[in-house]
């Protein structure tokens, strides 16, 4: 309280101003400064910075302070890397997934200028669902492209800017006459070329200055058309179409027959409209993920856990891309600030001589400790020993183990591979990447699903698929990263491969015989009888015969089932040794720092100062109301216990009661109604009460937490 | 409460001893404790007017809480007669008595009893009791609650006779609950149903019998078990533990709110000066763990400052005033870079009555050139000259907001100018919020361009500045009469108003200006200009022509409590306005333009 009342007269004047730059140094030279930051200062002085880097130094030291300067930079060096690496194929997506709607409206734009002869405006309607949120990056996309490539001037319209038409056109005349291109222009901008004045939203004065214009094309963009009044939007359309060449954009998060039903007819008429849909965001998202999350060169692996969190926060508030993009680089954040073992992911991870201090947790890590035992079964003792013991080898082993880990990463992603290649319709790989994760692959029934529903394909879909598991074996995946083993020498491309093409030669054979192939899977081979014997119906089943050609297939399809289960293994990421380094799969973080709960954090602190505070004095096991605590929780305690109208009289009785000088050192009256105020007054700022006319010296209840 | 209780106590305290000799679980220690109490609250205020009884009030039940406290020092001894007594045999007394209620009106029971028990009977249907159930709805509450025990006795025996030997717990709940009705009912009419849970968690508690299910299924049985025969109509206070849509539900539900008629009248209010000279004197004895509190949140700066250079904008909320907290993160902040020129803090009020979004972007735009004006217009030009001025400059701004969800930044628009300017790369932005609801300020738009992390900072540090207690509070109370909230008020009301009013207005802050000119504020007050000299010159000016027009004029502003008046001590009536300085500068630079 004391440092707090300090403080206030330190700021003076300043804490009643709306605004002020901080400046210390302007008003009194701060003498005494506390030590963490004469520490920070001081390493300051001894490493020199370069300006330009952004990140100097917010990293700081683990292990109690003990990590050493070099990993420290290292970590932090591999964060900006790692991260600007991810950062980047995330803004490729999101540059090609716009790509086609820009070119699409691009050339329409471009059309129309050439064609148009009628009286009509040309307008295209970009259906943008309901994501507000990753609107404004595609209409700033949108509004780049059309400026250099169609040579127009786009005026983006929010409809918080254009709450009435002067406002709208005051900002469109603004936006198309003070574009950069005549920045001198600019000044005059109330000065119409041939001398008159114009008011700011008189559109005369854009008419005067696109006169001189060799291409007048003016494009104005309403990001959220339905946001807009109806009125407004009719004016806007309908005034000075036939002096300025408008051309309109129009974001619609609906539809375009809910959009045309709030227009006016004649509006609609005056309209030449043309569709376009936006790749929704969900899909983005799968794409983002697979080059950004699961990608083979992804530094970092997300856990299930809290990629887990991450999806169904995009789900369940509607959150818009980038809020994804920046849940990921959060989880980056938290990995390298808080995690010593983030230093094996730098580049030059070799290099790196590992601090005493990284050893010791490493080998009280729970992996290691699963590792070690596993090596004792495996009577690997030798092993074991040198690991427990000597450093170096235990460094070294460090070194390669996470070499063996990236081998895991595009091991995991091929069988990921394999398997979409049957369920890509049916689950989403988001999904199906997450269980991998978290399950890993190879118990029997796990796959079972996939392998049966293999079993039951028609030889012509069985070849469909194994092509395709041969091309991803050979060729990988360009978006994940994922490099092909580009030979045809490996095992399982020559078994798919002869597989295949045993299973053409079978067809053929099949075709010329008049017959289909079957393998004994097909549900259809069983046939069932029914036969009524003493009133009882009885059901058996029989095989139906197989041709020599079914029996050969199905035994190609037994060999390629057993080699896929050969093949497809994977082992969870939490079994591996030392994913510490490069697994994050925490939750905690990621929840309170973007779905707080401040109702309940808030609701909390009052009833149970003591959480809080840890004081000795407001210990209390049961819900009494102790007088020591805050006078704030004392009130909200009372609070909880009213009517949604509370007597002020009466609650001042109560809490006078609670604080008052019965109790020992309790509070005289004057006190304890200032202290009543006080608590009175930030009960209102926290939105709990409000006054009430109902009665005289009543309040209203206005929170029910 | 203090009236009813002193009608109640003497009647209390000689039923007291009854009570005692015949039921051993009704702790006795409690009543004395009570009375006790009772007898400090009428030291404590002299007996106000009657209150009707049966009404839920905030206090009943608050002392309650406190009687609950005290009880917790006597708790010792019912509970070892609890235990004493045995599950089994207190399960069997209860039912006794209950099937006696359910077939005979209980105080014949009573009298039957014992002699003894007559006179506490007697005692009861005294006219001082008798006055206390005029609140009209007592017989029908008497009926109901009668009724509520019958049913539950019935499904009593219903279930004995089934036979059902699973339920024994259940029983025994239910028993128990009927019990402490009961009990609660003689003892303490006034206590609330709330009470009753509590005390039958206690007993239940006690009695610790290793059959004893978990609190929380036991406490589902109960509340049905009251459904079930209606609720009592005087109870002022639905069960505990109702989630909070249920909570307002039962105490919106229409009559529900009855409050005591006490008022604040006998009470002197606190003024400014007396609220300041207390609160110096006073010691806040968490003042340590405050601190304590506080540096503990000092220890993330380094993470915060982290995730503001990594384009993040931070908001921390939770409890107590955050301003000495970002204030302490400024300096750390302006301590950590080494360069003042091209990285600058920018400190926003929110809580300033006064913040306008042009101020504050004017004085982000000082920050970046000092030299440098902001074309005047709406916020979204301003904004846009900003960018560009930023884009031209290298550097870089921390902007902290405190309070961001204060009254004044609530406007439309200014959350959505803040978000914008908060996404450009070289505008870093933390706030600090204060309301438990403040997301709700942010549509998704609105948040993705923050692109916050939120922290939880609760400090418990009181809020100084920010708030202006006394007439806060006063106004709460409905006390001084509301005036028109500054300069936006002014101009909203003025702008329904003819001309001629705004150019009254206008002449009377002219007039007012000069006079603080001339003569200071005197008192914390603004001089007063005399009736009739601005009578003359509204004349003059042909602003009014009759006094009574210009009586017709001033009282539209007295509706909106604009103005003042005020007598001197000759008897001139004087006016004044109740507005500071600069905001009467900032009304009247409206007024002219």
């Amino acid at each position: 309280m004391a440092d707090i009342e300090a403080l206030g007269e330190a700021l003076g004047d300043q804490e009643h101003k709306a605004a002020y730059i901080f400046d210390p140094a302007a008003e009194a030279p701060v003498s005494t400064r506390p030590a963490k930051r004469r520490r920070v200062s001081k390493k300051h002085a001894a490493q020199p910075e370069k300006p330009k880097e952004k990140l100097a130094h917010r990293f700081q030291p683990l292990f109690n302070g003990l990590e050493s300067k070099k990993s420290l930079q290292l970590r932090q060096d591999a964060f900006l890397k790692s991260w600007s690496r991810v950062q980047a194929r995330i803004d490729g997506v999101l540059r090609e997934t716009n790509q086609s709607t820009l070119e699409a409206v691009t050339a329409f734009i471009k059309e129309c200028t050439v064609e148009m002869t009628d009286s009509r405006i040309p307008s295209a309607l970009i259906i943008t669902g309901a994501n507000m949120a990753s609107q404004s990056l595609l209409f700033e996309q949108l509004s780049d492209s059309l400026q250099t490539r169609a040579g127009a001037k786009v005026v983006l319209l929010r409809s918080g800017d254009a709450s009435n038409l002067k406002a709208a056109l005051r900002k469109i005349i603004l936006e198309v006459v003070a574009s950069p291109s005549d920045a001198a222009e600019e000044q005059d901008l109330s000065l119409g070329n041939d001398g008159k004045r114009y008011l700011n939203y008189d559109l005369e004065a854009l008419r005067s200055h696109l006169a001189h214009r060799p291409s007048p094309n003016v494009i104005v963009a309403f990001q959220d058309s339905e946001a807009f009044e109806t009125g407004l939007l009719t004016d806007l359309i309908t005034s000075w179409l036939d002096r300025i060449p408008f051309k309109l954009l129009f974001g619609v998060a609906t539809s375009v027959e809910l959009f045309q039903a709030r227009l006016l007819k004649s509006t609609c008429q005056l309209l030449y409209g043309r569709q376009f849909d936006v790749e929704q965001a969900d899909t983005i998202v799968e794409k983002i993920f697979q080059t950004a999350v699961a990608h083979v060169d992804a530094p970092l692996r997300i856990g299930p856990v809290s990629l887990q969190t991450i999806l169904a926060r995009q789900r369940d508030q509607a959150a818009g891309i980038p809020v994804f993009v920046s849940s990921l680089k959060y989880a980056y954040m938290c990995h390298f600030y808080a995690n010593p073992f983030s230093v094996l992911l730098a580049d030059n991870a070799h290099e790196v001589a590992l601090q005493p201090e990284h050893l010791e947790v490493i080998r009280s890590m729970g992996s290691f400790r699963n590792h070690v035992e596993a090596s004792l079964h495996g009577n690997a003792i030798v092993h074991v020993q040198s690991l427990l013991d000597d450093d170096d080898y235990l460094a070294q082993k460090v070194q390669e183990q996470l070499l063996s880990s990236r081998s895991w990463a595009s091991r995991s992603l091929r069988t990921l591979q394999i398997m979409m290649c049957h369920q890509g319709r049916a689950s989403k790989f988001t999904q199906l990447y997450i269980d991998l994760l978290s399950q890993g692959v190879g118990e029997p029934d796990q796959l079972a699903d996939f392998l049966s529903a293999i079993r039951r394909m028609d030889p012509p879909e069985m070849v469909l698929l194994l092509h395709q598991m041969v091309t991803i074996i050979k060729d990988g995946d360009r978006n994940m990263g994922l490099a092909g083993c580009g030979s045809e020498n490996d095992p399982s491309v020559t078994l798919l491969s002869e597989v295949a093409a045993e299973i053409d030669t079978l067809c053929r054979e099949a075709k010329e015989a008049g017959f289909t192939v079957r393998s004994e899977y097909r549900g259809q081979n069983k046939i069932m009888r029914t036969t009524v014997i003493a009133q009882k119906v009885q059901l058996s089943h029989d095989a139906a015969t197989l041709t020599p050609q079914d029996k050969s297939y199905t035994r190609l399809v037994d060999k390629t089932v057993e080699h896929l289960q050969a093949v497809l293994v994977c082992e969870r990421a939490e079994d591996i040794w030392l994913h510490e380094a490069w697994l994050y799969d925490f939750q905690t973080p990621y929840r309170e720092v973007f779905m707080p709960r401040p109702r309940s954090i808030v609701q909390r602190a009052l009833l149970r100062p003591h959480d809080y505070l840890a004081c000795s004095c407001c210990n209390s096991s049961k819900d009494q109301i102790m007088p020591t605590i805050p006078v704030t929780a004392i009130l909200y305690h009372l609070y909880l216990e009213t009517g949604s109208l509370i007597n002020v009289a009466d609650l001042w009785t109560a809490f006078f009661g609670i604080v008052g000088e019965d109790e020992g050192d309790g509070l005289d009256e004057r006190t304890a109604l200032v202290m009543f105020y006080r608590a009175m007054s930030e009960m209102r700022v926290l939105g709990f009460v409000k006054p009430s006319r109902k009665k005289v010296d009543h309040i209203a209840k206005l929170a029910w937490l | 409460m203090p009236p009813r209780r002193k009608a109640a106590s003497p009647d209390q305290a000689s039923a007291a001893p009854v009570r005692q000799s015949t039921r051993k679980r009704a702790a006795p220690a409690k009543i004395t404790e009570k009375t006790n109490d009772e007898t400090d609250d009428k030291s404590a205020q002299p007996s106000p007017a009657k209150r009707p009884r049966g009404r839920p009030t905030a206090a009943s039940k608050l002392e309650n809480g406190a009687t609950q406290k005290k009880k917790s020092v006597y708790d010792v001894p019912s509970d070892d007669d609890a235990v004493g007594g045995g599950g089994s045999d207190k399960e069997a007394e209860a039912r006794d008595e209950e099937t006696e209620v359910a077939g005979t009106p209980k105080r014949k029971v009573k009298t039957t009893t014992s002699p003894v028990k007559s006179s506490a009977v007697k005692n009861i249907t005294t006219p001082s009791r008798a006055t206390r159930f005029t609140g009209g709805e007592t017989p029908q509450w008497r009926r109901n609650d009668r009724s509520a025990r019958k049913k539950s006795a019935r499904a009593l025996i219903e279930r004995v006779v089934a036979g059902d030997a699973s339920d024994e717990d259940e029983q025994e709940d239910l028993a128990q609950e009927i019990y402490d009705s009961s009990q609660d009912e003689e003892e303490e009419e006034e206590e609330g149903a709330e009470g009753r849970t509590q005390e039958g968690d206690e007993s239940e508690a006690a009695a610790a019998s290793p059959s004893k299910k978990p609190r929380g299924r036991q406490k589902k049985e109960t509340v049905p078990g009251r459904k079930g025969g209606r609720p009592r109509k005087k109870s002022p206070t639905p069960p505990r533990d109702l989630p909070p849509y249920e909570l307002y539900f039962a105490q919106n539900r229409p009559g529900a709110a009855k409050t005591s008629s006490n008022t604040l009248a006998s009470l002197e209010l606190l003024t400014h000066e007396e609220y300041f000279t207390i609160l110096h004197q006073h010691k806040e004895h968490h003042a340590t763990d405050i601190e304590y509190l506080q540096s503990w949140h000092t220890e993330s700066f380094a993470q915060w400052s982290f995730e503001l250079s990594e384009d993040f904008s931070i908001c921390l909320y939770g409890y107590g005033s955050k301003r000495p907290l970002l204030h302490k993160f400024a300096k750390f902040l302006y301590d950590e870079t080494p360069d003042h020129e091209s990285s600058k803090i920018v400190v926003i009020n929110g809580y300033v009555r006064a913040t306008s979004i042009r101020e504050m972007l004017g004085t982000v735009a000082s920050a970046v050139d000092p030299s440098h004006r902001l074309p005047a217009g709406n916020p979204s030009v301003m904004l846009d000259s900003l960018k560009a001025l930023l884009s031209s400059h290298d550097i870089n701004i921390t902007v902290i907001v405190n309070s961001v969800d204060a009254v004044p930044l609530r406007r439309a628009g200014v959350q959505t100018i803040l978000a914008q300017l908060s996404s450009h790369p070289q505008i870093q932005l933390i706030c600090s919020a204060d309301t438990p609801d403040f997301s709700l300020m942010w549509d998704s738009a609105v948040r993705s361009a923050f692109n916050f992390v939120f922290h939880d900072c609760t400090t418990f540090a009181p809020f100084t500045v920010e708030i202006d207690v006394v007439d806060d509070v006063h106004e709460l109370l409905g006390r001084k009469a509301r005036r028109v909230g500054g300069k936006e008020g002014v101009t909203y009301v003025l702008r329904s108003l003819p001309e001629n009013a705004k150019n009254l207005f206008r002449l009377l802050v002219t007039e007012v200006l000069l006079a603080i000119d001339e003569e200071g504020m005197s008192g914390g007050e603004n001089p007063g200009v005399e009736y009739r000299i601005l009578y003359n010159k509204a004349v003059e000016e042909f602003i009014c022509s009759s006094e009574m027009a210009f009586r017709t004029l001033l009282k539209e502003f007295h509706d909106h409590q604009m103005i003042t008046s005020r007598k001197d001590v000759l008897g001139t009536e004087l006016l004044s306005l109740p507005f500071r300085r600069e905001e009467l500068e900032a009304i009247l630079e409206d007024l002219m333009s």
